[in-house]
């Protein structure tokens, strides 16, 4: 029989070191999802990294409207917090180093954050906010990008086998400060929760709403970390390997977000327009294409590519600057000549469907993915060879 | 929930790929193709700093047939072992 102190051990190892399975990982990240729209908002990436981008363009002069603050700003404070999430997990699993790869991979991470950016201007999201809570919110325009962040992968997968006939990537560069001792991570999570008082404490106008956006977009990051939960393998691997396992995890993910988040509309506790962005159809559809087969070349999505900055992998940097970067001068061209206008209609699903059929539609949308891919798994019909 | 799998002593590797740097999905890939350059029961080892290899190697080899027989950790990296089908 095992002590209390074995028994304690155990349970740690289970929550901080061993990975979760991607299932575990796909319901955990439903949840905080449904814990984020309870709270006030929507789950969503690229808005707080093209405020910290706006940040130095209005620095430099390029921009004339002075940016929100960052501190203070809902998109921004969850990805500081799945950043932090995410970081703890990696220092607790010690697994966090920053890894300097190849010039080769720098060049392919500034080239397709680039790419991604245009991409996720074009859809008004990543594969967070135009795609993943697209679909929980029961917006068209995440279907749409579904179908063509399915076709990118497969040009971007194309891609990568190009590369590998003919490009050598070179020797990495050095691996470093990745001894941090575990206990930094411990640390950072009573950090987490003084940052939350300090919010709740202070006088700025909706200061207190940032702790929640801080606590559970870290829950978020924890989760991607833990589950190693990637959306680029998602839609990926049944093209590459076949695994289905992620790509599963996802679907599922979808199909019980949807629940959580369309019982609140539907309730009428949070508004019905909530993420349903003017592009439908086409806007979507291309953005989903270009960063598709742009984020199968960086090896990480929106969110994919955030945690992996909080592991310390440097072409992951390099990814999130330039996509960042690129987004925000995109959205502001976008703003400026009114393009922003054409790029689709806003249509919520249950305008048309009713709230029982858009959740039809979303769940049977899920499902022929899970089937196909689950089918796929075992044949390879899908499966792409080098 | 996952436990890393140890790689035995005195492995007789026949050939090693250096992955490290590389990050999702380029080490996976470049294994598949350096699998291709080795006989039937002969070992590949791959050098990686990538820890998503920790679960992509293991999860490739159990499609594709070939045993995984483990890691090791080095200073900065990780030592992966693949026997051929």
């Amino acid at each position: 029989m095992s002590t209390i102190g074995e028994k304690v051990n155990e349970i740690y190892d289970s929550f901080f070191k061993k990975t979760w399975s991607p299932m575990t990982g796909g319901i955990m990240l439903a949840l905080l999802a449904i814990f984020m729209f309870a709270w006030q908002r929507p789950w969503g990436i690229v808005g707080g990294i093209r405020n910290w981008s706006d940040w130095i363009f209005y620095a430099v002069g390029i921009f004339d409207e002075e940016p929100p603050n960052p501190l203070y700003y809902s998109s921004s404070v969850m990805d500081l917090g799945l950043l932090a999430g995410a970081w703890i997990s990696a220092v607790v699993a010690r697994e966090f180093a920053f890894r300097m790869p190849p010039v080769l991979e720098l060049w392919k991470g500034l080239i397709a954050g680039i790419f991604m950016g245009i991409g996720s201007a074009l859809a008004f999201g990543c594969n967070v906010g135009g795609f993943y809570s697209a679909l929980h919110n029961l917006a068209a325009n995440g279907l749409t990008m579904m179908v063509g962040l399915i076709a990118g992968v497969i040009v971007g997968l194309k891609y990568l086998y190009w590369e590998m006939e003919h490009l050598t990537p070179g020797p990495a560069g050095p691996t470093f400060l990745g001894n941090i001792p575990p206990v930094f991570g411990i640390l950072g999570i009573f950090g987490l929760i003084a940052c939350a008082y300090a919010y709740g404490y202070s006088d700025v106008e909706d200061a207190g709403l940032m702790a929640g956006y801080l606590l559970i977009g870290s829950g978020i990051g924890f989760v991607f970390h833990r589950s190693r939960l990637c959306m680029v393998n998602a839609f990926r691997e049944p093209f590459m390997t076949g695994e289905a396992a992620m790509g599963k995890a996802i679907a599922i993910s979808v199909i019980l977000g949807t629940f959580g988040i369309a019982i609140m509309k539907y309730m009428e506790l949070r508004p019905e327009e909530a993420y349903v962005v003017p592009a439908f159809w086409w806007g979507s559809l291309v953005g989903g294409f270009i960063f598709g087969a742009a984020m199968v070349v960086a090896g990480g999505c929106g969110s994919g590519s955030l945690w992996r900055v909080a592991e310390g992998q440097i072409k992951l940097w390099v990814v999130i600057i330039s996509f960042a970067m690129t987004n925000s001068l995109i959205r502001y061209w976008f703003e400026e000549t009114g393009f922003i206008d054409k790029l689709g209609q806003p249509v919520y699903l249950p305008d048309i469907f009713g709230y029982g059929g858009s959740i039809f539609i979303i769940i049977a949308a899920m499902l022929i993915w899970y089937i196909v891919i689950d089918w796929n798994e075992e044949s390879n019909k899908f499966v792409i060879e080098m | 929930m996952s436990d890393t799998k140890i790689a035995p002593d005195g492995l007789q590797v026949a050939h090693t790929l250096d992955a490290k740097g590389l990050s999702c999905p380029m080490p996976l890939l470049r294994t598949k193709k350096e699998i291709e350059k080795i006989k039937s029961g002969e070992i590949l080892e791959i050098l990686g700093t990538d820890p998503g290899s920790r679960n992509d190697i293991p999860g490739w080899c159990s499609r594709a047939g070939h045993e995984y027989l483990g890691e090791k950790e080095d200073s900065g990296f990780i030592r992966f072992y693949v026997k051929k089908k």
